[in-house]
């Protein structure tokens, strides 16, 4: 998966190398802003991948970019996720003599907020690719699903978030494009349950594929 | 442009209001096969050396209750019997009075659906502590036992009777249950109840003893 991903972000960047070398520079417009409205797929790695192993599709992200100077952009991202998996019959020992063994479900709901700094190459072409940096926080809670019992802990974070992607326009003066980006996401959250369950720190990928709507 | 942001910003608390943090298949959990065993940990098992389990199961049907003796009920009670002796206990006969009884509960309907717990103990069928040798006590937990908002369709509770030591106001406490539930959804078995007994004693490691 991550090297179809790198094959992605490699093709994106280069596509922009080459519109740049057939079309006139005049042709185009840089935009003053934009703002984002992406499906998110999740891909948990390390600790995080033991706790959920599936892939999750189940997440949006919206952002928003405000160029400064040249192609360097500031702005914010704010995103809603969620990773799940049904484990099969596993015991859980609680406090006081407690025991159960049933079909239990894992999930973590992620509420990422972000600052960004985004520089995109040629901001003025069809397609712009970036690469660019979130530093911000999320809002996680941890849930363990046991029959009608909701083991649950929620943590805050410290997280940072390297993200390559690519700007595309509908057309050369559209105001509408579409996004593709992804980003390898590192938090401070972690994972702390009984029965031993707990991680390290949390990191995940993610994979964004959207709509934008462009600011002149 | 106004409208522009104000329409992106609409969408956005709309969509973060209306998604839901729970996955859509979890609300299933409570119809799957679940073993739920307690124990009373200011006790020490080690300090109980003979059993006698209870020659019939009590069998509630709504608000019907009888008792069952068949095949499958044997098959349950025969279970237990052997996970007892596994674990080092000596099984009593006639009218030895044990230092553990064994109650067996099977549940196939319910007719209404928030119940305290212990609240079996009242159905005939269900046998007494003056079928033990103890008239006039009645049962009680020392501690909060294992409890579910309703005990659902296809149920088994297993109840271990400490009656090595009643109280001063005449109670024998229930020092071990496990209730086994949703055995009647799906396609489970009498082997799948036969194992989920297993699985009981098994998830209590402590409950054995030295004969």
């Amino acid at each position: 998966m991550k090297k179809i991903l790198l094959i992605i972000t490699v093709l994106v960047c280069l596509s922009g190398m080459v519109q740049s070398q057939d079309q006139p520079s005049s042709i185009g417009f840089k935009p003053s802003s934009y703002y984002t409205f992406s499906w998110n797929t999740t891909f948990t790695t390390g600790d995080f991948n033991k706790w959920v192993g599936n892939a999750s599709p189940a997440g949006f992200d919206l952002g928003g970019r405000y160029f400064i100077n040249g192609g360097l952009c500031a702005g914010f991202n704010i995103s809603w996720q969620r990773v799940s998996e049904a484990y099969g019959y596993q015991t859980y020992y609680g406090d006081n003599g407690t025991a159960i063994t049933a079909t239990n479900y894992r999930f973590t709901w992620m509420v990422p907020f972000q600052a960004v700094v985004a520089y995109h190459f040629m901001p003025e072409k069809m397609i712009s690719p970036y690469v660019g940096l979130g530093i911000g926080g999320d809002y996680m809670e941890h849930h363990l699903l046991v029959q009608e019992y909701d083991l649950y802990k929620t943590r805050w974070d410290f997280s940072l978030t390297p993200e390559v992607g690519a700007l595309m326009k509908f057309g050369y003066f559209s105001q509408w494009g579409a996004l593709v980006a992804f980003n390898y996401k590192w938090t401070t959250n972690k994972i702390e349950f009984t029965n031993n369950v707990k991680s390290g720190d949390l990191q995940m990928l993610n994979l964004k594929v959207g709509l934008v709507m462009i600011i002149r | 442009m106004k409208t522009k942001l104000i329409i992106y910003l609409a969408l956005a608390v709309t969509l973060l209001a209306s998604c839901s943090k729970y996955p859509p298949s979890s609300a299933r959990l409570q119809e799957d096969l679940a073993i739920y065993t307690k124990y009373d940990v200011t006790i020490n098992f080690n300090d109980y050396k003979t059993f006698k389990v209870v020659p019939a199961v009590a069998y509630i049907d709504g608000k019907d209750s009888t008792t069952l003796t068949d095949a499958n009920a044997m098959a349950l009670i025969n279970r237990i019997n052997t996970e007892m002796l596994s674990r080092g206990f000596v099984a009593v006969t006639g009218t030895a009075k044990p230092d553990l009884g064994i109650n067996v509960t099977a549940i196939k309907s319910t007719t209404t659906t928030v119940y305290s717990p212990g609240w079996y103990w009242g159905y005939p069928g269900y046998y007494p502590p003056s079928w033990w040798g103890y008239p006039g006590y009645g049962y009680g937990y020392p501690y909060y036992p294992t409890y579910v908002s309703s005990y659902s369709t296809g149920s088994v509770i297993i109840d271990m009777v400490d009656f090595k030591s009643p109280t001063a106001d005449h109670k024998v406490m229930i020092r071990w249950n496990a209730y086994i539930r949703g055995l009647l959804t799906g396609s489970h078995s009498v082997s799948d109840v036969l194992k989920s007994v297993e699985q009981a004693f098994t998830q209590t490691p402590t409950l054995k003893t030295t004969p």
